[in-house]
């Protein structure tokens, strides 16, 4: 029933989240489609998408952080966690929990928008390839999962009601102001979300195969990140 | 009828960098009793019942929760699994309905009764398709208690439960704790209604500045502590009365007022051979014990 619990407390901003992002990018995608003229190539139609992709990752990171607000330090602030700490479990699975729920609608709100751009792309007739809607999905959410690792340690750490994704936000703009310049770009969890360094401005495709490397090694960050998340919960007086 | 205390704590402290919430606290309470826990603001009530409950670290000592040990974190889940808790601020999840709250909370207990909840449902008249949000406080108050009074738990903690009631929920509320106590259920409940306490608690430990000043059953309480005034002819030295069981001595002009929890026959005794001109001794109630301990204390525990 904990999972009951995540989805009420967060179904409103999921679905408005993702109502939001599926309408903004699929319209965008679709005014861009009309937008291109016969005399027009399809890289230009390419850009489009890539900045349609740039758009999602500007909803996703915002609707994210807050989503992911909340856990027993918010709830200490609105007075609930007396109640939530007196039920027979664990921190550990309270923030497992939570985790793990979070996760799926932040995978949800990469995979379902890019699906409806994909979807309105094939339907107006200038389809891309299944395998770059592929790799900007996969940028989008092993780069994401950073910021998302980010705003559940920060969540555990900050109180306030809206005070961690205040400060979350905060971090987000440090790591695209600190990191946007080579050579430290490529250590930047934005630049990896948006594909800047894989996307070929002459094609204006996504270029090469997808860096398993890297998503590998953001994932680890963002599973290092979960779990001092959850260390520091468990450690944490109420 | 469980021959392991409901509650054991040895030398419990819980410390805030210099201020000390609670000192060296030992406490017993025992199982299949209705335990008043009674203490000013900032007496260290609440923060006693969290260290119980693992929300909070104790800084040193020792305690034990229905044979199980507070500071273990896996038998703290199974302390939790048995104790049904109310606490001061009874906040529940606003964005889920009554029915939606008492679902939740139900999947967490085998000994929930869904005839129970039935019957709370009736008589704290609780909407079930209403938001938690849009509640008043009182029905709030109700909530929190029906979730708590729904279980056969074998230790009830609550924390200010009448607080935010009305007069007829009061009256509910304490025929549900004594239902639930004559059931098997061993209850603690710390308040600031002393009337409340006096009348249905079986015991009653008073905390102040952290420490256990009083642990004694309503009977001993009634059996010991009196009122003792006095009347001399001339203005009386209160060092004179400082004897074994005098808790405190107020002086006014020629009367002095003594408030003592024993040794009653040694103080009369002792005014007639200072040859009181009257000698009144007269229960208290735990109102007075109440006041008399506590401010009498206060000051040496500073």
């Amino acid at each position: 029933m904990l999972w009951y619990k995540a989805w009420l407390e967060t179904r409103a901003r999921f679905l408005v989240s993702l109502g939001g992002m599926v309408a903004l990018s699929s319209y965008y995608i679709y005014n861009e489609a009309q937008g291109v003229g016969k005399y027009a190539g399809l890289d230009w139609y390419y850009t489009a998408l890539h900045t349609g992709h740039g758009l999602i990752a500007v909803m996703w990171v915002a609707a994210v952080m807050f989503l992911i607000m909340g856990g027993l330090l918010r709830e200490k602030v609105v007075g609930t966690s007396s109640f939530t700490l007196s039920l027979p479990v664990s921190r550990a699975r309270l923030t497992g929990v939570r985790i793990l729920f979070g996760l799926s609608q932040a995978l949800a709100l990469a995979v379902i928008p890019w699906g409806a751009m994909f979807l309105v792309s094939i339907v107006t007739g200038k389809a891309t390839s299944i395998h770059q809607a592929i790799f900007h999905v996969v940028l989008l959410a092993a780069g994401g999962l950073v910021f998302f690792g980010v705003a559940l340690l920060v969540s555990s750490l900050v109180e306030g009601e809206y005070t961690a994704p205040a400060v979350s936000f905060g971090i987000l703009f440090a790591d695209v102001i600190a990191l946007g310049d080579r050579p430290l770009r490529a250590f930047s969890a934005w630049n990896f979300m948006v594909g800047s360094e894989y996307f070929n401005r002459r094609t204006e495709l996504l270029t090469g195969s997808i860096p398993w490397i890297h998503v590998t090694v953001n994932i680890v960050l963002a599973t290092l990140l979960s779990a001092i998340a959850i260390r520091v919960t468990d450690r944490r007086e109420f | 009828m469980s021959d392991c205390p409901a509650i054991e704590t040895i030398g419990l402290s819980k410390s805030y960098g210099r201020m000390e919430a609670v000192r060296d606290l030992t406490l017993f309470v025992g199982s299949n009793c209705l335990t008043g826990f009674l203490g000013r603001n900032g007496a260290g009530k609440s923060t006693t019942i969290k260290m119980l409950l693992g929300m909070v670290r104790p800084t040193a000592g020792y305690g034990k929760v229905l044979g199980r040990r507070i500071d273990d974190p896996a038998e703290s889940v199974e302390i939790r699994r048995q104790v049904a808790y109310v606490s001061e601020d009874k906040r529940l999840y606003g964005y889920m309905t009554v029915e939606q709250t008492i679902r939740f909370t139900s999947s967490f207990y085998a000994d929930w009764r869904t005839d129970r909840v039935a019957a709370l449902l009736r008589k704290f008249e609780l909407p079930l398709d209403r938001k938690v949000k849009s509640l008043s406080k009182g029905m709030r108050t109700k909530l929190a208690l029906l979730l708590a009074l729904a279980r056969r738990p074998k230790l009830l903690i609550l924390d200010e439960p009448s607080e935010g009631l009305d007069p007829i929920g009061v009256e509910q509320l304490l025929e549900c704790l004594v239902a639930q106590s004559s059931e098997g259920t061993s209850v603690f409940f710390s308040s600031h209604q002393i009337e409340e306490v006096e009348r249905i608690a079986d015991r009653v430990c008073i905390v102040e500045r952290g420490r256990l000043l009083v642990d004694l059953s309503m009977d001993e309480i009634r059996q010991s502590y009196r009122q003792i005034d006095l009347v001399f002819p001339f203005e009386p030295r209160e060092l004179e009365f400082n004897l074994m069981g005098v808790e405190s001595v107020r002086t006014e002009g020629c009367q002095l007022r003594v408030f003592s929890s024993g040794n009653t026959d040694g103080i009369v005794e002792r005014a007639r051979a200072y040859h009181a001109s009257s000698i009144e001794v007269a229960p208290v109630g735990l109102r007075e014990v109440f006041l008399g301990t506590v401010r009498e204390k206060s000051d040496a525990l500073v």
